[in-house]
C-alpha cells in the first residue's frame, strides 16, 4: 500500500476552495450564534418567568439533541410546511448553505448562551455591592462592571465552543454542501484513496484550530492583564 | 530490658539520602532494638521525617545500608513488600481511604495482602477498633469523626497488620490541642503492651514519660541519642541546648 | 398524527439500535480513557508523547471526518488484504456498527484520557502512601484505592462526555448504519412529512440525554455521599 502524495497535492486546490467555505461557515454561524446567545442570556437572566422559560426550552432542547439531527430538520424538514416555501425566508431556507448557517447559529446560541451564563454567574458579588454602593445604576453597573469580566471569564469555555464550531461545519457536508469535508468526499469518492485525502483534511482542521487556540490565548492574557497571575 | 543478645529490628548504617542538591540525610547511624521506643525531634528540614520514610521505602535511600528484621532494604520489590509487612506507619495527615467506612480502612489490607477472608478480617479490625477505643465509628465514614479519632483509626489500621515496629510521623501535629491527649494515651497504652516504636514529634512531654530514647537531628545528621533524663538535664551539644531551649521556653 | 401509526415500532427499533451503539462505546471509552491517563501520568516518555498525539488528534478532528477515515480507510484495507488470497470479492467493510462505534470511543476517549488525568491527579498522595506504607501492591493500590477516588473527581465532566457520546451516535448514520434517522429517511418518503419525522428523531434523543443527565445527577449524589460531614 503506498500513500500517495501527489494526489494530496493534486487536491489542493479543490480543499482549499472547500476551506472557503468552512470559514464562511464558520464566522457567519459564529456571528448569528453569539448574538443568539446574547438575546438568551439576557432572557435567562431577566428574572422574569415569561422570558426565563421559553430560553431554558430552547437551550435544553439544543443541547439535548444531536446537531445532525437539527440540520436534518430545517433542511429536509422545513420544506413539508407551505407557508415557509412561500414565505420572504425561502430563498435562504431552500439553500443548504442557508440551512446550514441557521442550524449551526442555532446550536450556537444555545451553547454559547450557556458560556455567557457562566461567565456573568462567576462575577464575585463583591463586585456588584461596590458599584451599588456607589450608587451606579443597574444598567451601567451590568455593561461597565460585570460585562467585561463575564467576557474575561468566559474565554476559555467560549474558545472550546469556536472550535467545535469548525468541527462542526463539517456536518454541513451531510446537506450536499462543499465545505472542506465535503470535497474530501467527493475527491474520495473518485480516487478511493481515504487515507490520504481525508488525513490531509485533518490536518488542515487540526492546523486552524491550533491557530484559534492560540489567538483566544492571546486575547484572553490581554483581558487578564491586570490580573495578578 | 530487652534481650541484649538479639540483633537489632532496625538497623541503619552510613545511610544518605538527597533531593537534588539538598542533602536530607548525612551518615545516619542508628539501631533500634525489638521493644525500644524512640522519639526522634529537631528542627524543621532536619531530616527526621525523611529518615523515617526510608525505613519503610517510601523514601528511597542513595546510599548505605537499612536492615529491617534482619532483611535489607533494597530496590527489589519482594524485600520492599517484605519490610512492609513488618513496619507500620501512622502519617502526620491520618491519610485515611476516605472512600470507605472505618472498618473498611482497616480490612482492605487484611483482604489484599494477608489474604484473609471477610469475616476473618472483620473480627480482627473491630479487635484493634476496641483496642483505640472507638469501636462504635466502624461503620462510619472518615470525614464524620474527629481529627483525633481518625488518627486512632489510622493507628489501629495500621496495627492490623501486626508490624514488629511501628513508625510515627509527627502524629500529632495536625490536631487540634483537646485531641492531642486521645491519641497520646492511645500510643502510650500501646508501647507499655511492648510496641517497639519510632516516633518523630514535637511534644516533649510525651518524649519524656514514654522514650527510652531521644535522637536529636539537625542538618540530616543524628547529633545525639540519649535516654530522655540525660537529653533534658545534661544535652552534649551546643546545638541541641539551642533547640532544648527554644522549645522549652513556653 | 395518523401517519406515526405502523412507525413507532421501526422508531423503537431504530433507537435501540442507538443505544447498543452507546452502550458498545462507553465501556471503550472508558477503557481508551484509563490507558491514555495512565500513559500521560507514566514515567515512559514515549508513552506521554503517543498519549499526547492521541487526543491532540482526535480532539481537534471532526468527528465525521474520523467515521470517515475509519470506515472507509479500514475497508479499503481489509478488501486490499483480501484481494491477496480471494481476487474475486468486491468489497470488505468493517461493520458500521462497529467501526462507527469503535471510532466514536476513540474521539470521547480523547477526551476521557484528559478527564482522567485530571482526576487521578486529584487523588491525594497521602492516601495512596498509607496504602503503599500497609503493604498493598501497585496494581491493587490502583484498582481499590486509586480508582475510587478518581471516578468521584471525574464524574462530572464524564457526564458531559456521555453526552456528546450520545449525541455522535447520530453521525453512524452516514456511515450506513440502520438507525433512527435511517427510519426517519424512509418514513418521509412514505408520509411526506419529514419535519415531524425528523422532529421525532430529535426528541427520542432528547429523551436519551435527559435520561442520561439524571442518572449522572443521581450517581454524583451517590459518589459524594461519604464526604457529607455529619452535623
Amino acid at each position: 500500500m503506498n500513500f500517495e502524495f501527489y494526489l494530496i497535492l493534486e487536491s489542493i486546490p479543490k480543499m482549499l476552495a472547500g476551506l472557503g467555505m468552512t470559514m464562511q461557515l464558520l464566522f457567519l454561524s459564529s456571528f448569528f450564534g453569539l448574538s443568539l446567545a446574547i438575546l438568551l442570556l439576557l432572557m435567562r437572566i431577566s428574572g422574569r418567568w415569561f422570558l426565563c422559560f421559553p430560553a431554558f426550552m430552547y437551550i435544553y432542547f439544543f443541547r439535548g439533541t444531536p446537531i445532525l439531527v437539527q440540520i436534518f430538520v430545517i433542511y429536509h424538514g422545513l420544506p413539508q410546511f407551505e407557508f415557509i416555501r412561500e414565505s420572504i425566508f425561502w430563498s435562504i431556507l431552500r439553500e443548504p448553505f442557508g440551512c446550514a448557517v441557521l442550524a449551526l447559529s442555532l446550536n450556537s446560541g444555545a451553547y454559547v448562551s450557556e458560556i455567557l451564563r457562566g461567565g456573568y454567574l462567576g462575577v464575585e458579588k463583591g463586585l456588584h455591592e461596590a458599584g451599588m454602593a456607589l450608587g451606579l445604576s443597574k444598567h451601567h453597573r451590568f455593561f461597565y462592571v460585570t460585562t467585561p469580566i463575564a467576557v474575561r471569564l468566559a474565554i476559555p469555555a467560549y474558545s472550546n465552543d469556536f472550535i467545535s464550531m469548525i468541527k462542526a461545519t463539517s456536518l454541513a457536508s451531510t446537506i450536499t454542501l462543499l465545505e472542506m469535508t465535503g470535497v474530501a468526499r467527493t475527491i474520495v469518492a473518485e480516487t478511493f484513496a481515504p487515507y490520504e485525502i481525508f488525513i490531509a483534511a485533518a490536518i488542515i482542521y487540526l492546523v486552524i484550530a491550533w491557530f484559534f487556540q492560540r489567538a483566544f490565548g492571546l486575547f484572553e492574557r490581554h483581558m487578564s492583564r491586570y490580573i495578578k497571575q | 530490658m530487652n534481650d541484649s543478645k538479639q540483633e537489632p529490628i532496625i538497623i541503619l548504617k552510613d545511610v544518605c539520602k538527597s533531593f537534588g542538591d539538598f542533602q536530607a540525610l548525612r551518615n545516619i547511624n542508628l539501631e533500634v532494638n525489638k521493644g525500644q521506643r524512640i522519639v526522634v525531634c529537631g528542627p524543621s528540614g532536619s531530616g527526621k521525617s525523611t529518615m523515617i520514610r526510608c525505613i519503610n521505602r517510601l523514601e528511597e535511600h542513595d546510599s548505605g545500608k537499612i536492615i529491617v528484621s534482619g532483611r535489607e532494604l533494597t530496590s527489589e520489590v519482594k524485600d520492599i513488600d517484605a519490610v512492609r509487612s513488618e513496619v507500620g506507619m501512622v502519617f502526620q495527615n491520618f491519610n485515611l481511604f476516605p472512600h470507605l467506612t472505618v472498618i473498611k480502612n482497616l480490612m482492605l489490607a487484611l483482604k489484599l495482602v494477608r489474604k484473609m477472608k471477610k469475616s476473618q478480617a472483620k473480627k480482627v479490625a473491630m479487635g484493634f477498633l476496641e483496642r483505640v477505643r472507638i469501636p462504635e465509628q466502624a461503620d462510619k465514614y472518615p470525614i464524620q469523626l474527629s481529627g483525633g479519632q481518625q488518627q486512632r483509626v489510622a493507628i489501629a489500621r495500621a496495627l492490623c497488620m501486626n508490624p514488629e515496629v511501628m513508625l510515627f510521623d509527627e502524629p500529632t501535629s495536625a490536631l487540634d490541642p483537646e485531641m492531642i491527649s486521645e491519641v497520646l494515651d492511645v500510643m502510650i497504652d500501646l508501647v507499655e503492651d511492648g510496641l517497639t516504636m519510632i516516633c518523630v514529634t514535637h511534644e516533649m512531654g510525651f518524649a519524656r514519660s514514654v522514650a527510652d530514647s531521644i535522637v536529636f537531628m539537625d542538618y540530616g545528621e543524628i547529633v545525639e541519642m540519649k535516654p530522655p533524663d540525660e537529653f533534658f538535664e545534661n544535652p552534649e551539644s551546643d546545638r541541641t541546648k539551642l533547640f532544648l531551649s527554644q522549645i522549652i521556653s513556653h | 398524527m395518523a401517519d406515526l401509526s405502523g412507525w413507532w415500532d421501526d422508531y423503537l427499533w431504530g433507537a435501540m439500535t442507538v443505544l447498543k451503539v452507546f452502550g458498545v462505546s462507553l465501556i471503550l471509552t472508558v477503557i481508551f480513557g484509563l490507558i491514555g491517563a495512565t500513559a500521560k501520568l507514566s514515567k515512559s516518555r514515549i508513552a506521554q508523547k503517543i498519549a499526547a498525539a492521541y487526543t491532540v488528534a482526535f480532539r481537534g478532528t471532526p468527528e465525521l471526518l474520523v467515521l470517515l477515515i475509519f470506515y472507509f480507510g479500514s475497508a479499503i484495507t481489509l478488501t486490499g488484504i483480501t484481494h491477496i488470497f480471494f481476487p474475486e470479492t468486491p468489497f470488505v467493510d468493517i461493520p458500521p456498527f462497529w467501526a462507527g462505534s469503535f471510532a466514536i470511543s476513540l474521539i470521547v476517549g480523547s477526551y476521557a484520557t484528559e478527564t482522567f488525568r485530571g482526576a487521578f491527579l486529584g487523588v491525594d498522595p497521602g492516601v495512596v502512601e498509607a496504602s503503599r506504607a500497609l503493604g498493598i501492591s501497585n496494581v491493587h493500590t490502583f484498582f481499590y484505592v486509586r480508582i475510587p477516588q478518581m471516578w468521584r473527581l471525574a464524574l462530572p465532566s464524564f457526564g458531559n462526555h456521555m453526552l456528546s457520546m450520545m449525541k455522535d451516535t447520530a453521525l453512524i448514520s452516514i456511515i450506513g448504519l440502520e438507525e433512527i434517522l435511517f427510519v426517519a429517511e424512509m418514513a418521509t418518503a412514505v408520509t411526506y412529512k419529514p419535519f415531524l419525522m425528523y422532529m421525532i428523531v430529535a426528541l427520542i434523543y432528547l429523551s436519551i440525554t435527559t435520561v442520561i443527565t439524571l442518572v449522572m445527577m443521581g450517581l454524583e449524589k451517590h459518589a459524594n455521599r461519604h464526604l457529607e460531614v455529619a452535623p
